[in-house]
């Protein structure tokens, strides 16, 4: 039934002479809930922006819908890595949530329709009461919520999140991944986490990213994968209710 | 100073002080926001390249000098787009080629011996009528763009990045918010000189941003400053017999360092380490 929204063909991308992505090709299907798992300086930062359109392929070709990125960009929600940039930048939460609302017809005041939007985003987060607040007065882990509320202001098909739990405690974590498995219904997902061990109970496949990428449509990794030599550093991935608990892999130690 | 308004002069002054401040208020938050700040002195600078070539060539004023540093500003966007992490450097050799260049033409003008302190310190006390126009419709034009493009220039100006994704015209606005920024400091260097510009596009958004929520906030709140800080120069200026130009910058840098021990002393923030916060 799932049609492919992804297709990525033979990509390479190299930054500043120094490959990062080679020949990389990857189809994922539609809803799909997808891990980006690898090490640090794997690439996954650096394939998202390349998916999203950011970045320009060196060789290869990336259509998602049929289309090139830059086309289908406005269907995308995007959460970057980094959301403590621009520190001193006087604005509330509620402008950072309705830029995902963008673009607006000039002039005209804002529609109900976006402010509306925007606060049902907050109110998914749990962030609401924080609206009016300046967004550098909130802490490390409140703005990681505000950056994927403003994501799911933008109602797209694709989520792209790039570690959206870097700042968030565990219980957060749990809220988070709860709440994208119910997105997941009608949204394709892609994810960058090292969160192993939560993401496994809702992830439904997995791509490791490490220079070039090995896909498993059914999100588990044995240990004859891993000795086959995908080199992530995964101590242990599992699926389904129950969590299937995997040995260590052997000589993965960090 | 009640009696110094029955002097047109005067007059002249206090209004090319408050289109001054409202255009520097408005384009010196998008600057300081923006990080631009040493860009809008490579235009400030390549400025002087054109007013060199305009006495050289024997050309008005604003057509030699809006020429030269339109074109350094387009340069110089087009290597911030392309390349972030060096442009400073390349920033800084278009200013010293502009300066260099106008120093050089201006010797090789002859018989003409300008005054190049005006240039640089403005002479506020002596802005023709004519002037005035230019500003008002620099004013109107600057207002007209920031609130046509408000919500685009919030979000480049934040996340760049993002803007692109959501379809906003990021290169285009970019282009033309630099090129404001170069026509500003065109026309007002004429009255204020090329100090006070880069003072004026500066300081008081810098204080401003700390105090405002927003950026259409800062915008009001950095004009408002500007204002105070020119009038309150230009009353020192009239009543000790002083440079009006370097008196309006001193009472700039007086206020910023008042809200800077002001900051310390009662606005007790947060360490800004994030690494180690904490949720709620």
């Amino acid at each position: 039934m799932k049609d492919p929204i992804i297709q990525v063909n033979h990509l390479s991308f190299s930054y500043n002479g120094s490959p990062v992505l080679s020949d990389v090709s990857l189809t994922v299907m539609e809803k799909e809930f997808v891990a980006f798992i690898g090490p640090n300086g794997g690439g996954k930062t650096t394939l998202i922006k390349l998916l999203l359109g950011l970045l320009k392929p060196d060789q290869g070709t990336i259509k998602i819908m049929g289309q090139s990125p830059a086309k289908i960009a406005h269907r995308f929600g995007y959460v970057p890595q980094d959301v403590s940039f621009n520190k001193s930048f006087p604005i509330s939460v509620m402008d950072v949530v309705l830029m995902g609302r963008l673009p607006f017809h000039r002039w005209t005041r804002l529609s109900r329709n976006d402010r509306i939007a925007a606060q049902k985003a907050l109110e998914s987060l749990e962030m609401l009461e924080f609206q009016n607040r300046k967004i550098n007065d909130l802490s490390g882990g409140q703005r990681e919520r505000v950056f994927i509320a403003r994501a799911l202001a933008t109602d797209p098909d694709i989520l792209f999140l790039d570690e959206p739990t870097a700042n968030i405690d565990s219980q957060g974590r749990t809220d988070l991944y709860a709440l994208l498995k119910e997105l997941n219904k009608t949204k394709t997902i892609f994810v960058v986490s090292h969160d192993t061990m939560v993401l496994s109970s809702y992830i439904t496949s997995v791509a490791c990213v490490n220079k070039d990428v090995h896909y498993h449509n059914d999100a588990e990794i044995t240990k004859e994968m891993l000795d086959m030599g995908y080199h992530c550093p995964v101590e242990l991935i599992a699926h389904g209710i129950p969590h299937r608990i995997l040995k260590t892999h052997e000589g993965n130690n960090d | 100073m009640i009696d110094a308004l029955h002097f047109e002069f005067m007059r002249n002054a206090l209004i090319a002080g408050c289109f001054a401040s409202l255009i520097c208020g408005v384009i010196g938050s998008f600057v300081v926001v923006n990080r631009l700040v040493f860009l809008a002195g490579g235009i400030a600078h390549a400025a002087f390249g054109g007013i060199g070539l305009a006495f050289f060539l024997g050309i008005p004023y604003l057509l030699g000098t809006l020429g030269v540093s339109l074109m350094a500003a387009m340069i110089m966007t087009a290597v911030v787009l392309n390349n972030k992490d060096r442009a400073d450097t390349f920033i800084g050799i278009l200013w010293a080629i502009g300066m260099a260049t106008g120093i050089i033409l201006l010797d090789m003008t002859p018989g003409y011996n300008v005054n190049l302190m005006s240039y640089l310190f403005g002479s506020i006390l002596a802005v023709p009528g004519s002037d005035l126009w230019w500003m008002l419709g620099l004013s109107v034009f600057t207002l007209f763009s920031t609130g046509f493009f408000y919500r685009d220039l919030l979000a480049i100006s934040y996340d760049d990045e993002f803007a692109r994704l959501r379809g906003v015209p990021v290169n285009l606005i970019y282009f033309l918010f630099i090129g404001l920024v170069a026509v500003s400091i065109v026309i007002i260097i004429r009255v204020v000189g090329l100090i006070l510009v880069i003072a004026l596009l500066t300081i008081p958004p810098y204080i401003a941003e700390k105090y405002s929520n927003s950026l259409a906030q800062m915008m009001g709140l950095s004009t408002l400053l500007a204002v105070l800080f020119n009038f309150s120069g230009l009353w020192v200026a009239y009543t000790y017999n002083l440079t009006s130009g370097a008196t309006i910058i001193l009472m700039a840098a007086a206020a910023f360092f008042i809200s800077m021990i002001f900051d310390a002393l009662f606005l007790k923030k947060p360490p800004t380490l994030i690494s180690n916060e904490q949720n709620n």
